[in-house]
């Protein structure tokens, strides 16, 4: 093909493209399932491919971690100085003290980032999040109720209130426990963590999940992590309960001998 | 380790509130197994005595006149709990753990609940002599477990597994297009209501895996898969890692009451498949809420919106304590899993 006839096709497949951008997006828009109310449907199992849990922020291959580029806006977070000491002591002993390894409960945001999946189930007035890691259930009402004014006992997986802004969730979750870490490399938050979630389609099977985490007690800024949650389509896959929490007694049963 | 006390604490927490049903049964019983002052527990639940009722009732299969939800299923969503006793013992529901006698149990039998067992009629499990002999160790043993396997494990956290979720704590159902979501006190159920094939017989779970569809009134589940460690209560009643169970949720079209109807068949067990029968009966904003089998909470609300109940997180942790002396906990330190 002659050279000038080729740059016009390429320019007039630009111009198509400019002037198609909205309806295509509008399209991409529409494509994504939705609720019969019409708000998006996130029903699913969702799972990060991202190195978010082994570490936030950059970091080379180690021992115990695959190479990330950080997920966190501006790549560090703002630590005051003698939470960033803290946070140094949990790296030195993060293979013995992640909570994590209690298999109990990773706490909000790393139970949506940590490398298993999850389900979600979606109603009008909640969406339910069964993890499939310990016992992690987390409700995320969507009906106009407020955060507790007070509660026996704070949460593990904090209280949380959604509403849609358009096309996005927008979560709000407080009331912490302070006995979960945000990953495994020692980066950690008290019980002043408050954590905005936004959850929004990029496409059908992918979810674009942002927090941002505020802590006065050990951040000096609110800071913002970033990353895909891409649905597990593998033939057949289904949560499989990993109550491993139960590994220490679990051969006593049923009527095993044992100490 | 940072997790270690303050879940000791959240352990306390949950054994008060689990010792509440105990005494909210058996309120003479001279065995009270931990401390009273347990949250929640001292009261009897409300709901007219319902918590602790004699009757079973009687809830045929057939048509579903309800309510249902915009996909057809009959809509069967809120809290539910069982209306005879909890886990303490499971064929005398209302006579007390092994070694600690509710007053009740001096009664005759027919003035207490039945038994759970409604097949054979005789509410014996029909185990073959040697898991019959496993069992009654495990009984004679429950109040002096001085090997860590006579602990009984929903003392450690574990899941409640099948059938013993039900006569546990209060619970909710929550329903999907595809699927009908159980929220236990300990553990989760999700019951795919879809053609997909069990999970490969050699996975075995606590909580088993799920396929289920409706008849009607009535939600019929199959459930494989199951690992047989959760026992079915304090009597160390139980299954073993090769039974399968036939579940019938039976749902009264008034949506106040459903029997659970569970056949457990287990050649390496039983002699014969057995039935059992557990009634439960719904809890609404109508009831109060209690620390048995209503742990709701009242949402926080903008003025002028109707009581609204909600569930707060269940969360158990490092519950090691059994009952009776000699405690053989699990330790609290160290890494359980290398990944």
């Amino acid at each position: 093909m002659a050279g000038p006839v080729r740059q016009a096709l390429a320019a007039a497949a630009l111009a198509f493209a400019a002037l198609n951008a909205a309806p295509l997006l509008a399209q991409a828009s529409a494509e994504i399932p939705r609720t019969q109310s019409g708000k998006p449907d996130f029903s699913g199992i969702w799972q990060t491919l991202s190195e978010a849990d082994y570490d936030l922020e950059p970091h080379a291959g180690r021992r115990d971690a695959p190479p990330g580029p950080g997920v966190v806006d501006g790549g560090r977070i703002p630590y005051l100085p003698e939470a960033l000491a803290q946070r140094q002591k949990y790296f030195e002993t993060r293979e013995k003290d992640d909570p994590r390894l209690k298999c109990w409960v990773l706490g909000v945001p790393r139970s949506v980032y940590y490398p298993a999946p999850f389900q979600i189930f979606q109603r009008d007035r909640d969406l339910t999040l069964v993890h499939q890691l310990g016992h992690q259930v987390r409700t995320i009402h969507t009906n106009e109720t407020l955060h507790p004014v007070e509660l026996e006992e704070p949460y593990y997986l904090g209280d949380s209130r959604g509403h849609w802004e358009g096309d996005t969730l927008v979560v709000d979750v407080a009331n912490f426990n302070e006995e979960t870490w945000l990953d495994r490399s020692g980066n950690y938050h008290s019980d002043e963590l408050h954590v905005v979630e936004r959850w929004s389609f990029v496409d059908k099977d992918t979810i674009s999940y942002q927090a941002t985490v505020e802590d006065p007690k050990v951040f000096s800024a609110p800071w913002t992590v970033n990353v895909l949650l891409n649905r597990r389509r593998d033939k057949n896959f289904q949560l499989i309960e990993d109550y491993c929490f139960t590994l220490p007694y679990d051969q006593y049963y049923p009527h095993k001998e044992g100490e | 380790m940072t997790m270690g006390r303050i879940s000791l604490m959240a352990c306390l927490l949950v054994a008060g509130s689990w010792t509440g049903p105990a005494m909210a049964q058996a309120p003479s019983s001279s065995a009270a197994p931990s401390p009273a002052a347990a949250p929640g527990g001292a009261a009897r639940p409300a709901g007219g005595g319902i918590g602790y009722s004699k009757e079973v009732p009687v809830i045929a299969s057939g048509e579903w006149t309800g309510a249902r939800l915009p996909d057809g299923q009959p809509d069967v969503q809120g809290h539910w709990s069982n209306t005879i006793a909890n886990h303490n013992n499971f064929t005398d529901p209302q006579g007390g753990s092994p070694g600690e006698p509710s007053r009740a149990s001096s009664l005759p039998r027919d003035q207490r609940a039945p038994s759970r067992v409604s097949d054979p009629a005789d509410g014996q499990i029909p185990y073959l002599p040697a898991a019959r002999a496993l069992q009654q160790d495990f009984a004679a043993h429950f109040a002096d477990p001085v090997k860590s396997h006579y602990i009984e494990p929903l003392a450690r956290c574990a899941p409640g597994g099948v059938p013993k979720s039900f006569y546990w704590h209060g619970y909710e159902i929550r329903q999907y297009p595809g699927y009908v979501l159980l929220l236990f006190n300990s553990g989760t159920r999700i019951i795919h209501l879809d053609d997909t094939p069990h999970l490969s017989p050699s996975v075995k779970l606590w909580n088993g895996d799920s396929r289920g569809h409706w008849e009607g009134n009535t939600l019929v589940v199959d459930v494989r898969n199951n690992n047989g460690k959760a026992l079915f209560g304090r009597t160390g009643d139980f299954m073993s890692e090769n039974a399968t169970v036939q579940e019938r949720y039976i749902f009264d079209s008034d949506g106040k009451r459903y029997n659970y109807v569970a056949t457990f068949t287990d050649p390496t067990v039983y002699s014969r498949p057995w039935t059992a029968t557990i009634p439960a009966r719904r809890y609404t904003e109508a009831d109060t809420t209690n620390g048995w089998h209503y742990e709701a909470e009242v949402a926080n609300q903008p003025p002028g919106r109707p009581l609204l109940h909600e569930r707060p997180e269940r969360i158990c942790v490092e519950n090691n304590g059994p009952f009776g002396g000699g405690a053989v906990g699990v330790p609290l330190e160290g890494a359980i899993i290398a990944r």
